[in-house]
């Protein structure tokens, strides 16, 4: 009882309190993100427009204490920018003055920024007019192009099964996803889990392992198995498979997280048990769009799987990588033309079939 | 006495202070109407009742016992008891008819079986008898979403019955239905109450259904109990009271 009565002053002081808090937190974010600024423009107008552009170096020089004195330099400016309430970081926080010369300063600041960055891109990436209009790389080009479009069909028959090794590696890291993402997905939707503090800190620390899993690449992960359980069509399988569990289980946790409440609540009202809710409540709800995230997902997987045999993953990208090395263009060619066709009939086959079953 | 309320306070995490000590007592058989503005605490009030929600203080007694503090099994045990029947209908859509009927047998059901729908034939007996109470037996079949609004609350109600309830709770049952299919769908609730003896409590926004079926009346405002009586002695000048000055009484037939 006494935990309902709240004084009337209690919410104002709160608010006044969790205000103040917040402006200093906006402040010391702003400030950073000034440094960060700063310390940005002068290292890259340093080191990719004079030492790379100007001066033309080969290799630059390096030193950390430079780095440290440019970066302890860049944050007195940047805090005394902050402070001064003027700057870029100032505005974007929303604590910025609201005169003209602030104005004026941030916005070019923010043009010089967008300057910076694109020269710098321009100078890292080594964007070069001249050697793609070069006579003799244009002629080599041509030469492997007209070889692409004359494919020799000589090892069609091996080509049409590494081109099924694919197909069937792609087919069955789908299918062994299937039950396993069912499994994780729902314990890592938040609707279902945030209930105990138990089951969220499960939730929690599975979020993170799949986000882990997900920001590595299906091609990192054939390198790794190919080490672990040797090169072939099982290491590219279960690259596949990680990969695929850890990003449709978030897609289908996400389909659990926005099901409609309503029938939820109406199946717990009749005395269900946890599983019989779940089971007659969440899951007719997310069937459709699982089924339709799983298609979508083994179409995905056909176009990874050719890529996946580039590092020892099986299947067609193996065999386009042996007929590369051996600069055999126009064997080369038939494999193109067989992935380009295989992902096209997957593509429109993936699309039709999520089409018909909504 | 079937129900008791005692003192029953519910905070939400927002700080809404939804149920500021609501008391009431329900006997067997009575079809109690609560009315009262939205965001009077209906909902809150009703769903404290069977436990969707908990509440912050107070008491519910059902059938003399305490339900304030039951968890797990003995908490299910006793919403077998108490059926529900929502605005929004609640149905699983792309199910049949029959299996949402079938879904209000779900706590007395053992999980495998109900997991495999392998229902007894008694079990699907019980759901046409349902069905048939609220005369949709045709339907069983039909998917539900198929079917027009009143008819799927109809469903949500052969649901509720299928757990024999010794208590009906319906939030806002013909909100989102039209005055014709409104008044259809109360006689139902009217039946189930005359003739299995139900007890029935009900939230409702039109006056003319409240005098027309509830046996007693509750109003709510901003929390509180304001009005408890017969429907019949809600004048204007309780109904200002209830709706505020400005609301003015529409009729519905």
């Amino acid at each position: 009882m006494s935990d309902m009565i709240v004084p009337d002053k209690v919410p104002n002081e709160f608010v006044a309190s969790t205000g103040m808090l917040e402006r200093r937190l906006r402040f010391v974010k702003s400030a950073l993100l000034d440094t960060f600024f700063v310390f940005y423009s002068v290292i890259v107008l340093q080191r990719a427009v004079y030492y790379r552009f100007i001066l033309d170096l080969r290799d630059f020089p390096f030193s950390w204490s430079q780095i440290g004195m440019v970066l302890a330099l860049s944050t007195v400016a940047g805090f005394l920018w902050t402070f001064s309430r003027t700057s870029l970081s100032c505005r974007l926080f929303g604590i910025s003055k609201n005169d003209k010369i602030t104005k004026w300063t941030v916005e070019i600041f923010a043009w010089f920024l967008f300057d910076i960055t694109f020269i710098a891109g321009w100078i890292v990436t080594r964007i070069s007019i001249i050697s793609l209009f070069s006579p003799d790389g244009i002629q080599g080009a041509e030469r492997l192009f007209s070889a692409l479009f004359h494919p020799q069909f000589g090892i069609f028959d091996d080509a049409l099964f590494a081109m099924i090794e694919t197909i069937y590696i792609a087919l069955v890291a789908t299918l062994i996803s299937i039950p396993l993402t069912l499994l994780v997905s729902f314990f890592t939707a938040r609707n279902l889990m945030k209930d105990s503090k138990i089951t969220f800190v499960i939730y929690y620390v599975l979020r993170i392992l799949l986000n882990f899993i997900r920001s590595i690449e299906p091609l990192i992960w054939a390198v790794i198995f190919s080490v672990w359980v040797g090169i072939g069509p099982f290491a590219g399988m279960i690259a596949l498979l990680v990969h695929t569990i850890a990003s449709n289980a978030k897609l289908y946790s996400e389909a659990i997280e926005s099901i409609e409440p309503g029938p939820v609540e109406a199946i717990s009202a009749t005395g269900a048990n946890k599983v019989q809710i779940v089971w007659h409540a969440v899951v007719p709800q997310i069937v459709l769009p699982f089924l339709s995230f799983t298609i979508y997902r083994w179409d995905i997987n056909v176009r990874m799987a050719t890529i996946i045999g580039l590092v020892g993953g099986g299947g067609i990208g193996n065999l386009l990588m042996q007929y590369q090395g051996l600069a055999r263009w126009r064997e080369v060619g038939l494999i193109v033309i067989m992935i380009a066709f295989v992902v096209w009939v997957m593509d429109y086959l993936s699309a039709r079939i999520r089409e018909s079953i909504y | 006495m079937l129900l008791t309320v005692q003192d029953l306070h519910k905070t939400y995490p927002s700080g809404k202070h939804a149920l500021k000590g609501v008391n009431f007592e329900v006997k067997e058989g009575e079809f109690l109407v609560i009315i009262g503005l939205s965001g009077s605490g209906k909902s809150t009030l009703l769903r404290s009742i069977n436990r969707l929600i908990e509440p912050t203080s107070g008491r519910v007694l059902f059938l003399g016992k305490d339900i304030t503090h039951l968890k797990g099994e003995e908490l299910r045990k006793v919403k077998r008891q108490i059926g529900m029947v929502f605005q929004q209908f609640n149905l699983i859509k792309r199910r049949s008819v029959l299996s949402n009927v079938i879904n209000g047998r779900l706590g007395s059901l053992g999980t495998i079986e109900s997991i495999l729908e392998n229902y007894s034939d008694g079990v699907l007996a019980d759901a046409y008898k349902c069905l048939d109470t609220v005369g949709i037996a045709s339907y069983a079949n039909e998917r539900a979403d198929s079917l027009s609004g009143g008819q799927q609350q109809r469903v949500a109600i052969a649901r509720s019955l299928m757990q024999n309830p010794k208590l009906l709770l319906a939030d806002e049952p013909v909100a989102s239905l039209d005055p014709a299919t409104s008044n259809s769908v109360m006689q139902y609730f009217e039946k189930i109450n005359k003739e299995t003896g139900t007890t029935v409590i009900c939230s409702l926004h039109f006056l003319s259904l409240v005098r027309r079926y509830a046996s007693r009346a509750i109003a709510l405002k901003g929390g509180e109990i304001v009005y408890e009586g017969a429907p019949s002695d809600i004048d204007e000048t309780w109904f200002k009271r209830i709706y505020g000055e400005e609301a003015e009484e529409v009729e519905i037939r």
